[in-house]
């Protein structure tokens, strides 16, 4: 993978930046993918806060036996610091939890930070194909988490505030039945927006990347991030739209006394159910395939070796995309599907396990004979293909529908899709913030604050999400805010956990305000010859406009 | 990269996963000893199963699954831990250029899909037993109500039966000793021993998803408003099952448990006839919207 | 480039900095908050704004997407579109239309979930609804053969008329372009007025009823596609008459003719197993 450029030094030339619009309208008014690449990183991070704040305050409120910590929250949120609205807020928080770091922080950190930045760079282009809709992908996301943070603070349940029926929306709690209020109806709008946000990106990624290749770019010669935000986009452009109109009959049905989900007018709840995972599970793997293409990069720079397996590697992850569309029901073997349903959803869902086998050996392959150095990029992404193993074999548990019988709904469940998401996309997002931030920003960071930092959330998320899967196996329940006795011990232990990842978030916070008082230039390549995409002969910070001359692309060393 | 290396490396690692998972198991058989129906203090596996369904989740989860995954993960681990001793800057200062190895990428895809055929073998046979409905000798209809549960018992052949009642979490406040806090309800169902119960699961046709579970008895099934969801389960052990709502629901979710008491034959009688002078009537045999219960699944 | 400093050395295009992404942006959120205002009946200082917000919002919306795209015509016209970008919208526009198949997925998704499953004994309360039956027991449904198959006749032939106006594009002959433009405009609003008599007359409502639900939820979101067509078609009109277009130079065009043919084709899917399909055994309507 990864290409030579011919000799390609321009932007040094060109250090007086032509053109560069200054002030508000710079960021405002953007039409340049470095600037809105990185309105995506500063959006991604904040609403990451929030949702990261979320978590532990849930966790505190698990952290013990009894209702505690969330009649305060509630109080302070809506004034009503009743049980009953402890409750319902608690509820209120597992959905804004789930929607926020979703839709609003790995979403727009690797589709719409890191894609925005390095796409074009890797791939040798001047821009995105669509600079200007590059640029409502971003703001309608502000829009769209106003929309979500509203519907917080007006009534859903009846005589309560907020939304709290999950993520995944199931009329009839998300219908009038559960949720007459307002409330739903922001969060429907809020999914809207965001929807529509990513379909343009999404639509920005696909014609950016097969019209503005630099000469001699071949698809097959691409980096693999490329590769991997090419085929996310197109699980993008292809799931999207069947959630907006999911969510749209479910307007309707609130609003407009249609019958889609009501099963007393003809319709059926499970429909909603169908047609949300059937943008759902495209989605998991919308969050993970960037991770995906960033964690074969920084294996590679770190080791000094090209990606093994390439085609492989690229191929897999089309699969990957492309079995992803037709496994949605796994999420629904209790709904009461066919034998034979249950069947084909579980081959299908088993067939998945061999790309990303494929994937995971092929990465201990690229460090496999290389000359590994552990600067904090590859410390993260040696983490991920650990925890991401963790957590794909447990998915392979929880694909028998069988045996997800016992652990449906479970803490296992929630340890699964935290194992590869916020063990595996998140880490992906730290290792690509750690790997790219000297390019972003031209400033080195702090070395050992960002080890300390790794091993904090390290130990942190293990310590968090590990002892859920005990409680899963002993089935407790996920979205409650209240347990049997008997689960105590390893909830308490995974609150503890989570306070450490807490603090190492604030390490990082620290690390980043430490990076840019102290000014340490970071030069243009300080990762050394593993470092081979095009992004690295260019200079740190970029020049406003790259690519004035297009670099020619003359070899391949994959 | 040649494949001696990968070979020397895995048998160590393979003998460090069979030691830890026989202190893995060797821990997990001081839960199977006991019988009880509900996650215990500190468990970290399944509850043990009552039903032959259930035995069959465990033998699946335990015996097979639970192993394979923890090789993989311990393998994997084992690898990453080898290449980055062996190949860090200092033990490996030129790195190779090695990108391709046909015969491992053909293992590394071929072997993951022995391994699954594996595991699929008795997964569909768990899934085809879960899901073939034997003939049942006492059928419940169970609903899911905002936020309890509800059980109807049709009136059998002999006249027994024919009632109707709500099952309601202890006022917490007020938890008489004994009684397990978030647990513990005032109407527990019953059921006789060893005899198949047929369990027709449906939510308040004007209400929200409910899902009714039992881990002992391998049986989860959502209560949906509209539809009328089957499942069977046929306990082995008389004594106290307990399960909790598994899909959100609303604020109480978390507060409305299932109780169900598995007693033997005279108890499970002697129980009918009492409830059916307690609890509301139901007339006749259940039915749902018309539709004869026995017609929902081949 | 536009901003007049030295041209790069390529043919991509650069876009200057615009205020319209925010500015549309802000005007969604206002639309989506008046939106649900006048749904719910909210008040907001005491007043019940809704409709009036929801007004403004549209009118940003609108006022955004007329300004954006004058800059896009504006820059055509001076030479920013090469051929390269002209490719890179080509891509856009096709995959814009592959996410609006997938939005029309949904909706069939959900007809076929009602249309083919209306006999469950699991869906115990779809069968009591439906009297397993579909069309549902008790619902009078339109015959296909009539105004439908009117309505499919005049998009098919504004099929015909499309492909003549850009055949007159491609051949530089004015007279067949505007004349083939202009029939398919009135070929769109009449089939949108035929549209609008059936509703009217619509035996069931879109409340209450899975097959009104899923009937009016499919159709409405074609029409609105057709009117959306129709409104991109005389924009083009109007762009033919001011010479925008040229035979090499006319994606504006190409884009509105491919998304009629797009509307089309879903017709004919809605036409076959809506109307057709859908109704086969139904009670008729007179």
């Amino acid at each position: 993978m990864a290409t030579n450029a011919a000799a390609h030094h321009d932007d040094h030339d060109h250090a007086h930046d032509h053109g560069t619009p200054t002030g508000w309208r710079r960021f405002m008014y953007s039409t340049n993918h470095k600037d809105i690449g990185t309105l995506y990183i500063i959006f991604a991070i904040f609403a990451g806060l929030i949702g990261a704040a979320m978590s532990i305050a849930m966790r505190a409120e698990l952290a013990g036996t009894g209702i505690g910590v969330f009649p305060g929250i509630a109080k302070l949120l809506t004034g009503d610091g009743s049980i009953d609205a402890a409750k319902n807020m608690y509820n209120v928080f597992i959905t804004a939890h789930g929607l926020i770091m979703i839709f609003f922080m790995v979403m727009p950190a690797l589709i719409g930070g890191f894609g925005n930045w390095f796409v074009p760079l890797m791939i040798g282009a001047p821009d995105m194909a669509f600079p200007r809709m590059n640029n409502i992908s971003f703001w309608l996301l502000p829009a769209s988490f106003a929309l979500l943070v509203t519907s917080t603070f007006v009534e859903g349940a009846p005589g309560m505030m907020g939304f709290g029926g999950g993520w995944v929306m199931y009329p009839p709690l998300s219908s009038n039945t559960g949720h007459p209020g307002p409330a739903m109806d922001f969060a429907i709008l809020s999914i809207h927006l965001a929807g529509a946000s990513s379909i343009l990106g999404a639509i920005n990624f696909i014609t950016t990347i097969f019209n503005m290749r630099a000469p001699g770019m071949t698809l097959h010669k691409m980096p693999l991030f490329a590769w991997s935000v090419l085929i996310t986009a197109f699980l993008l452009v292809l799931s999207l739209p069947v959630l907006a109109g999911a969510i749209t009959m479910l307007l309707t049905d609130r609003n407009f006394g249609t019958t889609f989900f009501d099963p007393s007018g003809g319709g059926d709840p499970i429909l909603f159910q169908h047609l949300f995972w059937f943008f759902g599970h495209p989605e998991v793997y919308i969050l993970i395939l960037p991770g995906f293409g960033i964690i074969s990069h920084i294996i590679s720079t770190f080791s000094k070796k090209p990606v093994f397996g390439y085609l492989g590697m690229a191929y897999a992850m089309v699969a990957i995309g492309a079995v992803g569309f037709v496994v949605w029901a796994h999420h629904m073997y209790t709904v009461g599907l066919s034998l034979n349903t249950q069947r084909y959803f579980v081959f299908a869902t088993m067939v998945i396990a061999v790309p990303t086998g494929v994937k995971i050996f092929s990465w201990i392959a690229t460090m496999w004979g290389g000359s590994i150095s552990f600067r904090v990029p590859m410390l993260w992404a040696v983490g991920f293909i650990f925890l991401f193993t963790v957590g794909g074999v447990t998915g392979v548990v929880l694909a028998n529908a069988g045996v997800d019988r016992a652990l449906h709904e479970t803490y296992y469940v929630v340890a699964h899709f935290h194992y590869v998401l916020s063990l595996g996309a998140v880490y992906a997002i730290f290792a690509a913030f750690y790997y790219w931030f000297p390019k972003m920003s031209g400033y080195m960071y702090n070395e050992g604050l960002g080890k300390i930092h790794f091993w904090l959330m390290f130990v942190g998320v293990n310590l968090t999400f590990f002892p859920q899967h005990f409680l899963g196996l002993a089935g407790m329940p996920r979205r409650y805010i209240d347990y049997p006795d008997a689960y105590a011990l390893w909830n308490t232990v995974s609150s503890w956990g989570s306070y450490l990842s807490g603090v190492g978030i604030i390490l990082f916070l620290y690390l980043i305000w430490d990076a840019f008082a102290k000014k340490v230039p970071a030069g243009d390549n300080p990762w050394g010859e593993g470092a081979n995409t095009l992004e690295w002969t260019l200079s740190s910070p970029p020049a406003f406009h790259t690519y004035e001359t297009l670099p020619r692309i003359t070899g391949s060393n994959h | 990269m040649t494949q001696g290396k990968l070979g020397a490396g895995s048998r160590k690692v393979l003998a460090g996963a069979a030691a830890l998972l026989a202190a893995a198991t060797s821990m997990g058989s001081s839960v199977l000893a006991q019988e009880v129906g509900r996650g215990l203090p500190n468990q970290i596996g399944l509850i043990p199963g009552v039903t032959p369904i259930a035995h069959e989740i465990d033998f699946f989860h335990n015996v097979i699954l639970l192993p394979i995954i923890t090789i993989i993960s311990l393998f994997v681990l084992g690898l990453l831990i080898y290449v980055m001793v062996k190949f860090n800057e200092k033990s490996n200062p030129t790195p190779s250029k090695t990108t391709h190895h046909t015969g491992l990428e053909v293992a590394w895809t071929v072997i993951p899909v022995m391994i699954l055929v594996v595991i699929a073998i008795p997964s569909f046979r768990l899934l085809t037993h879960q899901l073939t409905l034997p003939e049942a000798d006492v059928t419940v209809k169970v609903s899911g109500k905002q936020w309890y549960w509800s059980y109807a018992y049709s009136k059998d052949a002999a006249g027994a039966g024919g009632f109707e009642f709500d099952s309601n979490i202890l006022d917490q406040e007020k938890l008489p000793a004994g009684k397990l806090r978030l647990l513990d309800v005032d109407n527990e169902a019953v059921v006789p021993v060893n005899k198949t119960v047929r369990l027709q699961v449906t939510a308040d046709a004007v209400g929200v998803i409910h899902s009714f579970v039992i881990q002992s008895f391998g049986v989860r099934i959502d209560a949906v408003p509209g539809r009328l969801n089957e499942t069977w389960f046929k306990a082995e052990k008389e004594g106290i099952y307990y399960g909790q709502c598994s899909k959100i629901c609303g604020k109480d979710h978390a507060f409305m448990p299932i109780v169900f008491r598995v007693v033997s034959d005279e108890k499970y009688k002697e129980w009918l006839e009492k409830s059916a002078k307690e609890f509301a009537a139901t007339d006749g045999p259940v039915k749902f919207a018309g539709v004869e219960p026995t017609t929902l699944r081949q | 480039m536009a901003d007049g400093h030295a041209k790069p050395n390529h043919d991509y295009h650069l876009v200057n900095p615009s205020p319209w992404p925010l500015v549309g942006s802000i005007a969604a959120f206002v639309t989506a908050v008046g939106a649900i205002m006048w749904m719910k009946s909210m008040a907001l200082f005491g007043m019940k704004m809704g409709g009036f917000l929801f007004f403004a919002g549209m009118i940003g919306i609108l006022y955004v997407m007329a300004a954006w795209w004058t800059d896009v015509v504006r820059e055509a016209e001076t030479g920013d579109h090469t051929r390269v970008v002209q490719i890179s919208h080509r891509y856009g526009m096709i995959l814009f239309i592959a996410s609006e198949v997938m939005f029309f997925v949904a909706w069939f998704w959900a007809f076929f979930d009602a249309s083919l499953f209306f006999n469950e004994p699991i869906q115990a309360a779809r069968v009591e609804f439906t009297g397993g039956k579909w069309p549902p027991t008790g619902v009078n449904v339109f015959d296909p053969w009539h105004l439908p198959l009117l309505n499919t006749l005049i998009l098919l032939t504004s099929g015909t008329t499309v492909t003549w106006a850009h055949h007159g594009m491609l051949h530089n002959d004015r007279s067949a372009l505007t004349k083939g433009l202009v029939l398919t405009i009135l070929l769109g609003a009449i089939f949108t007025c035929v549209q609008a008599y059936e509703y009217a007359h619509a035996p069931f409502g879109f409340k209450g009823s899975i097959y009104g639900a899923t009937f009016f939820m499919a159709t409405g979101f074609h029409g609105f596609h057709v009117l959306v067509g129709t409104i991109f078609l005389a924009v083009c009109l109007m762009r033919v008459l001011k010479g925008q277009f040229t035979p090499t130079q006319h994606l504006g065009f190409e884009f509105a003719a491919w998304y009629w043919h797009f509307v089309d084709v879903v017709w004919l899917f809605l036409f076959v197993c809506v109307y057709v399909w859908g109704n086969w055994g139904g009670q008729i309507a007179h």
